[in-house]
């Protein structure tokens, strides 16, 4: 049986959703540029504990992340300071500073090592989530492929935006010559670009779950979507503002 | 995006739906309410607002909408968090249009706001 088949939905899902999350879920299982197939499954995996944490209960709760210590309810062998990352972008988001990604740093979670971690966790957990919204099963994670890290960077990332290193709003070149989709970007596009294939994957679900980067320009509706832009944005905006996302 | 998009359709809006409003959500926008509550239960994550919240959209305007609803709720839950842990800045601080809606929906009390404006 395929994967991200929703059989036990009593009605029909869209199928360039379905499809856009069996490519996610192959992407997942693949090695990736900083970390491997195992460990990107291992992460996908902990994006899921980290929701039933008892600490990062205790954490979210405290006046500041840093006034309270324990550890995560986790059997994982990813690093400790991997696993923090991971439940900090599911639980506390809001709260991650410059100063935490400077110290996952210096405690082995490069810059570049991070970005793809967020990217897996955040594709993970839309991907879950739109399956938690409709009351649906969750689908087992995938079996991981073999393989090294490619250890790829592009080389016009720059510092002074953001926590991490990013790719310019303009001027890309080489392999990231056409990455921008209207070949000019947004902080929000940017933000993952340090790991290129992680801004792709985040895309390719964006297209299917939302809207294509092109398809945001139309702010009446689209025909192949059951709900106008009003509609969309009204869901978008209340998500947002629950999640007290300011940007 | 909401306001952008009601101005392109000549539609009058309430933005204020956005902050949990009920009343404002429904004003020029078909499901409204029902709309706004299931990305609300979606976001906290309260299973029986979830539940009640589902079943109250798809009575009222189909499962199609139910599903693509889901969707986009599914994508901002990854949004805010590709947002916050990369801690990138809004574009632009100037725009009239920006200036509006932080002030009307409050936005600067979010702790991420000093991602913007430090």
């Amino acid at each position: 049986m395929s994967i991200f088949s929703y059989q036990d939905a009593d009605y029909a899902i869209r199928e360039d959703i379905k499809q856009a999350h069996r490519d996610y879920w192959q992407k997942l299982a693949t090695p990736g540029n900083w970390w491997t197939g195992a460990e990107r499954v291992a992460i996908a995996a902990e994006t899921r504990n980290a929701l039933s944490c008892s600490f990062c209960g205790i954490r979210k709760a405290a006046l500041s992340p840093n006034s309270v210590s324990g550890t995560h309810d986790s059997n994982s062998n990813l690093p400790t300071a991997a696993i923090d990352a991971v439940h900090r972008i599911i639980t506390d988001q809001g709260r991650i500073t410059q100063v935490f990604v400077d110290q996952l740093a210096a405690n082995g979670i490069s810059n570049e090592a991070y970005v793809e971690l967020a990217g897996v966790v955040v594709n993970t957990f839309s991907v879950d989530e739109f399956s938690r919204a409709l009351g649906l099963a969750l689908e087992p994670l995938p079996e991981p492929e073999t393989g090294a890290a490619s250890g790829y960077r592009p080389a016009q990332a720059e510092s002074g935006t953001g926590f991490v290193p990013m790719l310019p709003r303009e001027g890309l070149t080489g392999p990231e010559e056409n990455l921008w989709p209207n070949g000019r970007s947004a902080n929000v596009l940017r933000a993952l670009s340090l790991v290129p294939d992680a801004l792709k994957d985040w895309l390719a679900l964006s297209s299917a779950q939302y809207l294509s980067v092109p398809g945001m320009a139309n702010l009446v509706g689209q025909d192949d979507r059951s709900i106008n832009r009003m509609q969309m944005e009204l869901v978008a905006g209340r998500v947002s503002s629950v999640n007290e996302c300011f940007y | 995006m909401l306001r952008a998009s009601a101005t392109t359709r000549e539609t009058e809006v309430n933005i204020n739906g956005i902050n949990g409003n009920v009343a404002a959500a429904d004003v020029g926008v078909e499901f409204g309410a029902e709309l706004m509550q299931f990305a609300e239960a979606v976001a906290t994550r309260n299973q029986a607002g979830l539940e009640h919240s589902r079943t109250a959209l798809r009575s009222i305007a189909g499962t199609d909408v139910l599903v693509d609803a889901a969707g986009v709720a599914a994508n901002f839950q990854r949004m805010v968090r590709i947002a916050d842990s990369m801690g990138i800045p809004i574009d632009d601080t100037e725009s009239d249009l920006g200036k509006s809606v932080r002030s009307e929906l409050d936005l600067g009390r979010f702790a991420s706001a000093q991602n913007t404006f430090g």
